[in-house]
């Protein structure tokens, strides 16, 4: 299913919505958040390290990453981001990003200026709440990343990161049937996994041939939802989703 | 430096030949998969698929042929001196 473009598909009440509780007046108040809506490109920069930006981006379509580059040049990603994510949000409150955001896909993006979240935050202080809620829950996502990327081996680690993706989409209408568009290449698991491409390679190959993926294009259909969770040591708990949306 | 090269299968689960790659002193510094057909741009390359120690910092590259990675090899433990 590719991103719906339907006026009323707004990601970011759907995302808040699985995670808080928002009376009619807060949604309203979202549905108005003034935005600059953008179309970018795929593998583009939206924002860079060390950048001091006056507004967030509100992803409405596509895929972006976090990422951070070493002295040598070696690209990690820390998270992958879906529709209803801001990726720099934080720079609310931080002055300096000490990240980059770039595109993985064509992106629809929602530039939303600080000034006017730091208005919709003073005049409905729960969706204040809920940003901060959605802060920590990213925080128990890089946690978990870190765990892993640092102790679960090939298979284990990709079936993780597919699972996590998996639910995420689900939270925010993209995932039908067990199957969503995911336009991750191989090069950008590798970034994010600590695998080189040929090991991301092989460990797809061998997801395929034991039935735990099926792909067409960049389209993921997971087969068997428990068998996937099981290798992959999945427990949704560190997502803390309002309901039972974690079964995916 | 000179290296020496030694064929050797390579258990990748995949059906991958491969070279143990010595040094003057018959120690083992890595091993090279020989890519198979299944990954695209950079099959028949020569993959890094293992190394020890003293090549710490030179990554997990693929090379198009031996040469260029015996080359690679060896400049990195010269530049180690």
């Amino acid at each position: 299913m590719s991103a719906p473009f339907h006026p009323d598909y707004n990601p970011l009440i759907l995302k808040l919505e699985s995670i808080f509780d928002l009376t009619d007046e807060e949604r309203q108040a979202l549905e108005k958040l003034p935005m600059q809506v953008q179309v970018i490109k795929a593998d583009q920069d939206i924002v860079r390290e060390g950048d001091r930006p006056s507004r967030s981006c509100l992803l409405l379509s596509g895929f972006t990453c976090v990422y951070k580059i070493t002295a040598g040049g070696k690209r990690q990603i820390v998270s992958f981001n879906i529709p209803g994510d801001i990726p720099d949000l934080q720079s609310l409150h931080l002055k300096v990003l000490d990240n980059s955001v770039a595109t993985i896909s064509q992106c629809r993006v929602g530039f939303i200026t600080h000034d006017d979240l730091r208005d919709l935050c003073n005049r409905y202080p729960r969706i204040t709440s809920a940003f901060w809620r959605e802060t920590l829950i990213e925080a128990a996502i890089f946690r978990e990343w870190v765990t892993n990327v640092g102790r679960r081996e090939g298979v284990s680690r990709m079936a993780h990161v597919l699972c996590e993706l998996l639910v995420r989409l689900k939270a925010v209408g993209l995932v039908e049937d067990h199957a969503c568009d995911l336009p991750i290449t191989q090069s950008e698991f590798a970034d994010a996994l600590g695998f080189t491409t040929v090991h991301v390679n092989r460990v797809l190959q061998q997801m395929r041939a034991e039935g735990l993926i099926v792909t067409q294009g960049t389209r993921l259909t997971i087969p068997d939802w428990d068998r996937l969770k099981q290798v992959g040591e999945f427990d949704p708990t560190y997502l803390h989703l309002k309901s039972d949306q974690a079964a995916a | 430096m000179s290296l020496t090269l030694q064929p050797i299968r390579v258990a990748t689960g995949f059906d991958e030949e491969g070279m143990l790659v010595l040094d003057e002193e018959q120690r083992l510094l890595a091993v090279l998969t020989h890519l198979s057909d299944q990954y695209d741009g950079l099959s028949g390359h020569w993959y890094l698929e293992a190394k020890f120690g003293v090549l710490e910092g030179l990554g997990q590259p693929t090379y198009p042929d031996l040469d260029a990675a015996k080359e690679a090899i060896a400049q990195h433990l010269a530049r180690r001196r």
